[in-house]
């Protein structure tokens, strides 16, 4: 299928692309694999390359795109480790983002879903799927080599505590990038989400260098992205934000001319 | 000063010494992918490499030694009866700077072999035996349901093409209805090998269905009864007007009372329930005499009972 819009190239990472029709915009990352559709998504193809829809609601890093986020997304020949990677829907794109040069280590835990996120790795060539539990990042060090990012969507009550140690132990080194799908609804309801998300922000301050975190509204209630580079002192990109789509205040929920 | 430290790279080990370089290696489990996926998780001490173990003995006897995972550890300490430990993070991530990183093909096959052994053995645990038969049960029940209401609703006319779908339509019917009562036949011996206190207090195919719905035995176990009572059901609990039963709607001696009573019954049979789970998760002693009585109490009281 051809696509409905020209395909542009994003600020954000060499293989997101974006079209533009009137006031639509949509994501692709380009595919790493061989149709049929991962999880139902369409794709499209130009010349020589095919694309996968990459859309907001099924995936918390699309959606983080779409709110105008400006740190880091995973860039070609990268390493990544994706923890929470569930069936693969994100992982698959984490995966595309990443290019046939690039890595992505998918941990889960729970056998059902990572029964379908192995046959998605039998074809598709740059995902490494380990059945394992992300509280025990020594039991898959033996693994998984250094790697240049960690994705952890772990919706978990403890998920500082798995992303800090994965990244104390699994990252390359300080610079490395740090995205974390935070959702609040599953840290207890003792506080707000936003005050979850400070929370957990003020406790990575001596860690990383963090990027202004994104709420994840409408698409994902209760949801923010927090990341930027592991180490304290850590140089963020340099780069222009990201044009928002979704603007925030009154006209919240309503998409921009 | 460092210790030394015994650090695999998939199917690979490395011995890295205190200078943080790699002292010895690599040395392979196997060289055939799946079965060095096999050994990686199963690992015996004498699937250890030879090659491996001849270095660590040729090294002072006094020198440290770690390894990770703690299974290669214990396993390590086994064969050369000396005492290995396990590193910290620090010294662990130091360790793994110096590692080489694998071939890409060699890493894929491997982590894929590995993959495939581990969820295999996650599945054939007799716990998700159970969810899968459950889940499966609960579907083909629907799927008996729809089609036996289906079938009501058709009007056979002789002597039209339809006729002769019909046969083939009941045939169907039929065949889906016996697959049915395999499953449940099944499900409910499973169940009560795995839950047997459980079974016992509200049928176990509801505690099947349980178990099933919250993921496992032990998940069930931790959930308070109120929760178990709610399990499955459909609305939103509420304060003045909420669900009284998911699940255990379809449970033991409920469908004897009169309506006006079941909500109570479920609430007592949920108490029930999480103390007869808890014991099926954790002492796996025969509590189910004691837990039976006091349901058919119950029952017999909310019969009395006037309004």
């Amino acid at each position: 299928m051809r696509p409905r819009g020209v395909l542009r190239p994003t600020p954000g990472s060499a293989r997101l692309w974006e079209t533009k029709r009137g006031d639509r915009r949509e994501l692709w990352t380009e595919a790493v694999g061989e149709p049929p559709p991962v999880y139902g998504e369409r794709w499209t193809e130009d010349d020589e390359r095919q694309f996968r829809l990459f859309e907001p609601g099924r995936s918390k890093l699309a959606a983080a795109v779409v709110r105008g986020w400006s740190g880091d997304l995973p860039a070609p020949r990268e390493r990544w480790l994706y923890l929470g990677a569930a069936s693969g829907t994100t992982a698959s794109h984490v995966a595309d983002l990443v290019g046939p040069e690039g890595r992505v280590y998918a941990i889960e835990r729970s056998p059902r879903p990572f029964a379908r996120l192995l046959t998605l790795a039998e074809r598709w060539p740059n995902l490494r799927p380990i059945l394992a539990d992300a509280r025990e990042p020594v039991e898959y060090a033996g693994l998984v080599p250094p790697v240049d990012g960690l994705y952890a969507d772990i919706a978990q009550p403890d998920q500082l505590e798995i992303v800090v140690r994965n990244a104390g132990l699994l990252l390359a080194g300080d610079g490395g990038r740090l995205l974390v799908a935070l959702k609040t609804p599953s840290m207890g309801r003792a506080r707000s989400a936003p005050a979850h998300r400070d929370a957990f922000e003020k406790a990575l301050v001596d860690l990383a260098t963090l990027a202004p975190s994104v709420p994840l509204e409408p698409f994902h209630k209760g949801h923010f992205m927090v990341g930027g580079r592991w180490g304290r002192y850590a140089r963020l990109p340099v780069r222009e934000r990201h044009p928002p789509t979704m603007r925030r205040g009154r006209n919240r929920g309503r998409r921009e001319s | 000063m460092r210790p030394t430290l015994v650090v695999g790279n998939g199917p690979l080990l490395y011995v890295i010494g205190p200078t943080t370089r790699v002292v010895a290696g690599p040395f392979s489990f196997d060289p055939d992918p799946r079965h060095a996926a096999a050994r990686f998780d199963s690992l015996s001490p004498s699937d250890l490499p030879a090659g491996l173990l001849a270095a660590l003995e040729s090294l002072p006897r006094e020198t440290r030694l770690l390894a990770v995972p703690s299974r290669t550890a214990r396993a390590l300490a086994d064969r050369l009866r000396r005492p290995v430990g396990s590193p910290t993070e620090e010294e662990l991530k130091v360790a793994r700077s110096a590692v080489p990183s694998l071939d890409a093909a060699v890493e894929r096959r491997f982590l894929l072999a590995l993959g495939h052994l581990r969820v295999e053995r996650a599945l054939r645990a007799p716990e998700e035996v159970l969810i899968t038969l459950a889940r499966e049960e609960e579907r083909i029940e629907r799927a008996v349901g729809r089609e036996a209401r289906a079938a009501e609703s058709f009007v056979p006319v002789p002597d039209s093409p339809l006729d002769r779908h019909a046969e083939a339509w009941g045939r169907a019917r039929g065949a889906l209805a016996d697959l049915e009562e395999a499953l449940r036949r099944s499900v409910e011996s499973e169940a009560k090998l795995l839950v047997p206190n459980l079974s016992a207090v509200v049928g176990a195919r509801t505690a099947a269905r349980l178990v099933a719905a919250a993921g496992g035995a032990r998940a069930l176990a931790r959930m308070p009864s109120a929760r178990i009572q709610l399990l499955g059901s459909r609305r939103r609990p509420s304060p003045d007007r909420g669900p009284r039963f998911g699940l255990l709607y379809r449970a033991d001696r409920l469908a004897e009372l009169p309506i006006g009573r079941r909500g109570a019954y479920a609430r007592t049979l949920a108490a029930l329930a999480a103390i007869a789970v808890r014991a099926d998760a954790t002492t796996r002693r025969d509590i189910s005499a004691v837990l039976v009585a006091r349901r058919d109490r119950r029952v017999e009281a909310l019969r009395r009972r006037r309004r």
